[in-house]
């Protein structure tokens, strides 16, 4: 199944491209809007500040292809902070905007365990992307997340429950790394690169 | 699991006895000033002691527990509680719960007595422990009866719930009696509120993840603010929620895996990729990848090091879990090649001790989560060049100051047990993890699977290293996680 990477400077590209090919993914790796814009399956991964990650969205224009090709009925993987950018907002450093493209907010963690969280933690999940690894666990590696998201598909607790992952339609996201996930995680990656 | 704040009183006052000594007593103040400095919230269980009269025999401290009870404060109470009208003098002073010591080993007749007149519920027996012997009369007369006699007692009567204290851990703050509670779990269905040496957090979830914990005293430890009430009631609710970690560890040389004893008489033991693979095949939840020969060169991006790059790169490409690195991480540079080449953090040691500053800046440039600081501990001293020559920098300070500085965990490695198979350090362990809010990675020392549980369990590892014991094939990462769930340590 051919799946468009966004090669994000911002992001750990290379692991991502080598977990999604082992899933069976024919990858094409592009920072092109318009080849973005066009695609069938993206994968809009991202590690470090969501500010950083949005700012080069914009700049790039990559924003409006995402969204094209959403409406164009295209499946989309956002993959932690790529997962953030979906939501409407980011309360890290301040409020900035998200794609919007699943509703709710990001938030920093706050409690008793040290942040960011490092590690692995349990998921429960429902839905396609996780048929197969319905009780598993992932590795993460944030210090904010969405809680109680609207469109949430799975959750983990981590100084109380949280969004692991959501879908809306055939937009989705997790909010750890599949890449770094070992055999669970390469399950989800090749949950979605099978969606049609 | 309930915490229950523990109160000793004596004349009025809150005080600490250690190993239950009356003339090592330390005064803490008032009761309602000591309740309302820790910020204990109403409801909650209070466990008070009357120490005057577990020694003397009859009530003496019922004006305090009277003026508990009207806070809203569930009050259990014990000491010298030896007969039915001591039992109905506590509670006509509004006490919720009593504790009885003495009576459950030495009176069967009157504990039974005691349960029927006033509830199961009501009356909670205590066991005094040391060295496995009951002690009763304030803890200076030993008692005859055997734990599985007074438990089959407790439980004929039922009674679902009983107090156990090990008189050898109370206020020594090393950590609570995990092998006792064990091994009362295998001896009876009563469920157990632990007490006596209590003293961190992990402790306390600890205790939660043995299953016939119901709850836990904490006195010292909370009076001495080592435990902050509200951190460790969060934690306690879901004590399973996150995996602790196995962590295989290839202690690299010129591109080939060794194994040394205390870091010296390196050996071949095989090639990194294979190992790589089949430590994730395994299970390891994540690698550790350590340039043994690195800190003596210049720098890890000197020619020298391309082999280690290398390493790292054809590791990294063959697995799928995260990659942690280090040896020889001199500068930000460094730090930045070896991210490059594929590891997902970096640890740094020799050069983060002769200038801290180092941690700050890769921090500030690649964020917490990829900084471990890796500690090589000798007779509780850090050391530098891969354990060989000490410094006189505290290994505890060392470790707190590198989380100030930014590290987002703590590689800590006992040199004086590295390779020796003998255990981990756990005293060393407690010693860093009661101090840290980040997590740290016991190595050094395993030999056997309760080392695994020890450091994780008392030590407050969330992460537990090995490279001879899986390299060697003694045990699979595999054993290790099927050992350590029938423990109740949770795994992936």
């Amino acid at each position: 199944m051919n799946v468009t990477l966004i090669d994000s400077p911002v992001a750990n590209t290379a692991n991502i491209a080598r977990a999604l090919r082992a899933a069976g993914a024919t990858l094409e790796i592009t920072h092109d809007a318009d080849a973005i814009a066009r695609a069938s399956k993206l994968v809009l991964p991202g590690v470090g500040s969501f500010i950083a990650a949005r700012t080069w969205l914009a700049d790039t224009h990559i924003d409006n292809a995402i969204d094209a090709a959403v409406k164009n009925t295209a499946f989309l993987l956002g993959i932690c902070v790529g997962h953030q950018l979906l939501f409407d907002l980011s309360y890290e450093h301040g409020t900035t905007r998200g794609l919007g493209l699943v509703e709710g907010e990001v938030q920093r963690f706050d409690g008793p365990l040290p942040v960011p969280q490092i590690g692995w933690n349990r998921v429960r999940a429902g839905g396609p992307l996780f048929a197969g690894v319905e009780e598993e666990a992932f590795y993460f590696v944030n210090s904010y997340a969405a809680r109680a998201a609207r469109d949430e598909i799975a959750t983990a607790d981590y100084n109380g429950p949280f969004t692991a992952a959501v879908q809306r339609g055939r937009v989705f996201g997790v909010q750890f790394h599949p890449e770094k996930s070992s055999a669970a995680g390469l399950h989800v990656l090749r949950n979605f690169v099978a969606c049609n | 699991m309930q915490l229950i704040p523990s109160l000793d009183l004596l004349d009025g006052r809150v005080v600490r006895l250690t190993h239950g000594d009356f003339a090592s007593a330390r005064d803490y103040g008032e009761p309602e000033a000591v309740l309302d400095a820790l910020d204990v919230p109403r409801g909650t269980r209070l466990h008070v002691v009357d120490l005057e009269a577990s020694r003397s025999g009859r009530p003496i401290e019922t004006g305090i527990v009277e003026r508990l009870a009207k806070r809203d404060l569930v009050v259990q109470v014990g000491g010298g509680i030896r007969s039915l009208d001591d039992a109905r003098r506590w509670l006509d002073c509004g006490a919720e719960r009593l504790v009885v010591g003495t009576v459950a080993a030495t009176s069967p007749q009157l504990l039974a007595e005691l349960v029927e007149t006033f509830g199961t519920h009501r009356i909670v027996p205590a066991v005094d422990v040391r060295d496995g012997v009951i002690r009763t009369d304030g803890w200076e007369r030993s008692s005859s009866a055997s734990l599985r006699d007074v438990f089959a007692r407790i439980e004929t009567l039922g009674v679902g719930e009983a107090l156990v204290t090990d008189i050898s851990k109370d206020g020594a703050l090393r950590g609570p009696s995990f092998a006792l509670y064990r091994e009362l779990r295998a001896l009876t269905r009563v469920r157990i509120i632990a007490s006596g040496g209590v003293s961190t957090a992990s402790d306390v979830v600890s205790l939660a993840r043995l299953g016939n914990v119901s709850g836990c005293v904490i006195g010292k430890a909370l009076l001495e603010r080592r435990i902050d009430l509200a951190d460790a009631l969060a934690r306690v609710i879901t004590p399973n929620a996150i995996p602790e970690r196995i962590i295989p560890c290839l202690d690299v040389r010129d591109g080939r895996v060794v194994k040394g004893v205390a870091f010296t008489n390196i050996r071949d033991a095989g090639d990194p990729v294979e190992c790589a693979m089949r430590y994730e095949a395994e299970g390891a939840d994540e690698l550790v990848i350590l340039d043994i020969s690195a800190t003596d060169r210049a720098s890890a991006s000197d020619r020298a090091s391309t082999t280690s790059l290398d390493t790292v790169r054809r590791v990294a490409d063959s697995i799928f879990i995260p990659l942690t690195v280090g040896g020889g991480v001199r500068s930000v540079d460094d730090f930045r090649a070896l991210l490059r080449a594929g590891a997902d953090r970096v640890a740094v040691n020799t050069a983060a001790l002769r200038r801290p500053a180092l941690i700050e800046e890769c921090a500030t440039e690649f964020g917490v989560q990829a900084v471990v600081l890796s500690c090589d501990a000798a007779n509780g001293f850090a050391t530098v060049r891969s354990g060989k020559e000490q410094t006189t920098v505290d290994a505890v300070q060392w470790c707190a100051e590198g989380e100030r500085r930014g590290a987002g965990e703590i590689l800590l490695t006992s040199v004086d047990r590295d390779g020796t198979n003998r255990g981990f350090d756990v005293e060393l362990l407690r010693a860093v993890t009661a101090v840290l809010k980040i997590g740290v990675i016991a190595s050094g020392g395993a030999g056997t699977l309760e080392h695994f549980r020890d450091a994780v369990e008392s030590g407050g590892a969330r992460a537990v290293l090995a490279a001879s014991l899986f390299h060697d094939r003694v045990l699979s990462v595999g054993d290790v996680k099927r050992y350590l769930s029938a423990e109740g340590i949770p795994v992936r």
